[in-house]
């Protein structure tokens, strides 16, 4: 499993797709209203939308994938980190904010790589 | 030579920005420029503009003020292209292009600026740009926020891609994300 993650807009499916010979046809998108993952397809994009969509539903979504590890081994996971700005007033926001970080350190320990992307340049950390 | 530096607010990019620029010029032995972008609409803004240039006092930098288009400095003759440029911010500019004071938003403004930008990196002999880290908020913007946030990550990409080092300053530490320049 590859965990990518950074801040929004940095480039982190374009470096997904430079580095890992992968195009749009491969790629999951989640969806903020859809509290699901596709695990047919080689990449699972905007975790962090499925990390809301969760939340929003009153799950969890470390528990959520705590069920579907096996699935996950041989994909790339794609997220958004949402944890260094300001508190959010919206109480989703705010709950939706601690678990994707919860979400973002169980992947980073399962993980063979994680790549951080900064500007479009990948690092990787793991 | 051209550098792209970004992070966190408050945490030292513009300090390490001028220290670079100023290494640069003086090794190279070429005059040293400080683009400044801030475009003053009010007292509190003309009151910080004196204490940065109060604080740059000393450095030896030359003060240009374009908030708009830094292509406009590339024709002026009190100009040395020769000479090291600091540009301080790409997030000022950004916001200059895309909110301008008394005149109608453009929110194509990233998409105008990203070829001039490049047009001066390439054109001069050393620029050091600063830009802000703001895409880790899990906060939800209004539009125009979001649309910001966007066209400024469309520019640091652009300037990253060119740039011969992009460090990110975060808490103190320096990441370099290039090889091969002096750190």
């Amino acid at each position: 499993m590859i965990l990518i993650f950074g801040g929004a807009y940095q480039g982190k499916l374009a470096y997904a797709k430079e580095n890992f010979q992968i195009d749009e046809k491969d790629v999951f998108f989640c969806k903020d209203d859809l509290a699901e993952l596709d695990t047919s397809k080689k990449v699972i994009a905007d975790l962090e939308k499925f990390t809301y969509a969760c939340v929003a539903a009153e799950e969890n979504p470390v528990e959520r994938l705590d069920g579907i590890w096996h699935l996950l081994e041989d994909k790339i996971l794609i997220a958004d980190d949402v944890s260094q700005g300001v508190v959010p007033m919206d109480k989703t926001a705010r709950a939706w904010r601690e678990a994707n970080g919860r979400v973002l350190i169980k992947l980073g320990k399962r993980a063979d790589q994680v790549i951080r992307v900064f500007c479009g340049l990948g690092q990787r950390v793991k | 030579m051209v550098y792209f530096i970004s992070g966190g607010c408050k945490n030292g990019k513009s300090m390490l920005a001028q220290n670079i620029a100023k290494e640069m010029a003086e090794s190279k032995g070429v005059p040293l420029y400080y683009v400044a972008t801030m475009i003053p609409v009010d007292e509190e803004d003309r009151a910080r503009i004196k204490r940065h240039i109060a604080e740059r006092d000393g450095w030896g930098f030359k003060t240009l003020e374009e908030g708009r288009s830094p292509a406009a400095l590339l024709n002026r003759q009190d100009v040395d292209l020769n000479g090291v440029f600091l540009v301080d911010s790409v997030t000022a500019l950004l916001s200059n292009e895309m909110f301008p004071y008394g005149e109608p938003m453009n929110l194509n403004a990233a998409e105008k600026l990203k070829p001039v930008l490049l047009e001066f990196a390439e054109a001069v002999n050393g620029a050091v740009f600063v830009s802000d880290y703001i895409y880790s908020d899990a906060d939800r913007f209004d539009e125009y926020t979001e649309k910001y946030r966007q066209g400024l990550a469309y520019l640091d990409k652009a300037l990253a891609n060119v740039a011969d080092e992009v460090i990110e300053v975060s808490y103190g530490i320096n990441y370099y994300y290039k090889e091969g320049c002096v750190k």
